[in-house]
């Protein structure tokens, strides 16, 4: 299940590919399998097709799918990249930004750490071979 | 001028009145048979329309709506007294526009009290879910009956300018609604992705399938009818056409115990929770002009469900849009258009 917030500041191409990433990461889906065509996915999110053409070229990018005219997006098998020296950078950032607003929210510290240890996890577990 | 016979002069009054009465029946009910946080096609805040302001906006919309069908009705009765059956869809025709001044004038009583619904869209990322019943092979089943009796116009030979004529329409017209019953299965945006309300939500859009595909086969025979029967034949040449209210009848009740998207199927109509923003159809007001016609450019989807009234309607910011009406427009052009070639005396 693929969710977005209209409202959210995040752009919308962002929060599919995010979305999406977060489906792919979680090992739900195989290689060799098809994710829906740009404009079906835009129709059931009600978004411009367009919106979700960007987010797929983004996650085709980073190597999670094959795009071709008229046969959709396929999923790749993807090698394990090696860390970059930004890598760390762009996940701390939001992670920061993240924390803090579960903070200002009213969740504990402790609470966040182990949020974040289980989800990281149940991750792992899923993608492992 | 034909007169035609008084016995279908008869059957075609009293169903041009039934359908006045059954209009008047639907727009009665239709308030409550949208989905429940929508009201007069305006997102408004869950349980409004059970609170005194919403039930005064109703009583209201409803006491203008009888006045106005009493005088379609009137203005029927007489009209086909004084001046024959042709003046019978006036009736109609002022019931809807006089209607449609009642819902509006009932929407912009709403329009205070409007909210904004969610933000928040969901997709499932499983292939489609299947909508057709009968697939393919009973959408095809319309197009086989037409080329049969295409086939046997063209080898009798006896009415070969109305058989082109017929054929060419009919065509046109399948081709329409074949398209429409395509864009209900790939071209509708849901309002739910999982849970019960998304089964009801199929099952809604099966239906309206089916009704689609009844209509197809419906209008098919029927036409085949009128050709390969002689005219003047008396009730007999009428074909299935005295069946159309029943029919009709059969379709609205069924759609009106769905409700619109199958809201209706819910134990109680549940609307969203009282401290959350309201679902609605998940559309903003502002891309709903004068309440019925959606117009949002940066939404992919061509069907969308209506927010006053049973089933679904255009985007009309959609360039496919254009084309589905046009298809669906070019079909009764060709139809008078042979008509009237036909009548118009040949040149020697």
């Amino acid at each position: 299940m693929l969710r977005i917030d209209l409202a959210s500041r995040v752009p919308v191409y962002e929060q599919i590919a995010n979305g999406l990433r977060a489906e792919l990461v979680s090992g739900k889906f195989s290689p060799g399998e098809k994710l829906p065509t740009v404009r079906t996915l835009a129709i059931n999110l009600g978004v411009h097709h367009n919106t979700v053409a960007e987010a797929y070229r983004q996650l085709a990018n980073e190597g999670w799918l094959e795009l071709k005219r008229h046969r959709g997006a396929i999923i790749r098998e993807r090698d394990h990249p090696e860390a970059g020296p930004d890598a760390m950078e762009r996940f701390t950032r939001p992670l920061r930004e993240l924390v803090a607003k579960g903070l200002a929210d009213g969740l504990s510290p402790s609470s966040l750490a182990r949020e974040m240890i289980e989800t990281a996890r149940g991750l792992e577990e899923r993608t492992a071979p | 001028m034909t007169h035609q016979p008084f016995e279908i002069q008869v059957i075609v009054a009293a169903t041009i009145g039934g359908i006045v009465i059954l209009n008047a029946a639907i727009l009665w009910f239709m308030p409550r048979l949208t989905r429940p946080d929508l009201y007069f096609a305006v997102t408004v805040p869950p349980g409004f329309p059970d609170e005194p302001d919403g039930k005064s906006i109703l009583r209201r919309y409803r006491q203008e709506l009888l006045l106005v069908s009493l005088v379609a009705l009137t203005v029927f009765v007489a009209g086909i007294a004084l001046l024959g059956i042709g003046f019978g869809p006036a009736g109609p025709l002022i019931q809807t526009a006089a209607g449609f001044m009642a819902f509006y004038r009932a929407r912009n009583r709403v329009l205070p009290h409007a909210v904004q619904p969610t933000m928040i869209r969901e997709a499932e990322l499983q292939p489609y879910a299947r909508i057709i019943p009968g697939g393919w092979i009973a959408a095809s089943g319309p197009f086989v009956l037409l080329a049969l009796c295409a086939g046997y116009l063209w080898i009798h030979g006896s009415t070969p300018a109305r058989g082109i004529i017929y054929s060419l329409t009919m065509t046109i017209s399948l081709v329409g609604l074949t398209v429409l019953l395509y864009g209900l299965a790939h071209w509708v945006r849901p309002v739910y992705s999982g849970g019960p309300e998304r089964a009801r939500e199929l099952q809604f859009r099966r239906t309206v399938a089916a009704v689609i595909l009844g209509a197809e086969y419906y209008t098919t025979i029927q036409s085949s009818w009128l050709l390969l029967v002689p005219p003047h034949q008396g009730l007999i040449s009428l074909g299935l056409f005295p069946f159309a209210p029943i029919f009709a009848l059969v379709v609205i009740l069924v759609l009106a115990r769905l409700g619109q998207g199958g809201s209706g199927l819910a134990s109680t109509r549940k609307s969203s929770m009282p401290s959350a923003p309201p679902v609605g159809d998940r559309t903003a007001d502002r891309y709903w002009k004068l309440g019925v016609f959606y117009f949002n450019p940066d939404d992919s989807a061509i069907f969308v469900e209506k927010r006053f009234g049973l089933g679904y309607s255009l985007n009309f910011a959609r360039p496919t849009t254009w084309g589905i009406m046009a298809l669906l427009l070019i079909a009764p052009l060709v139809a008078v258009l042979g008509h009237v070639t036909q009548l118009l005396p040949k040149r020697v």
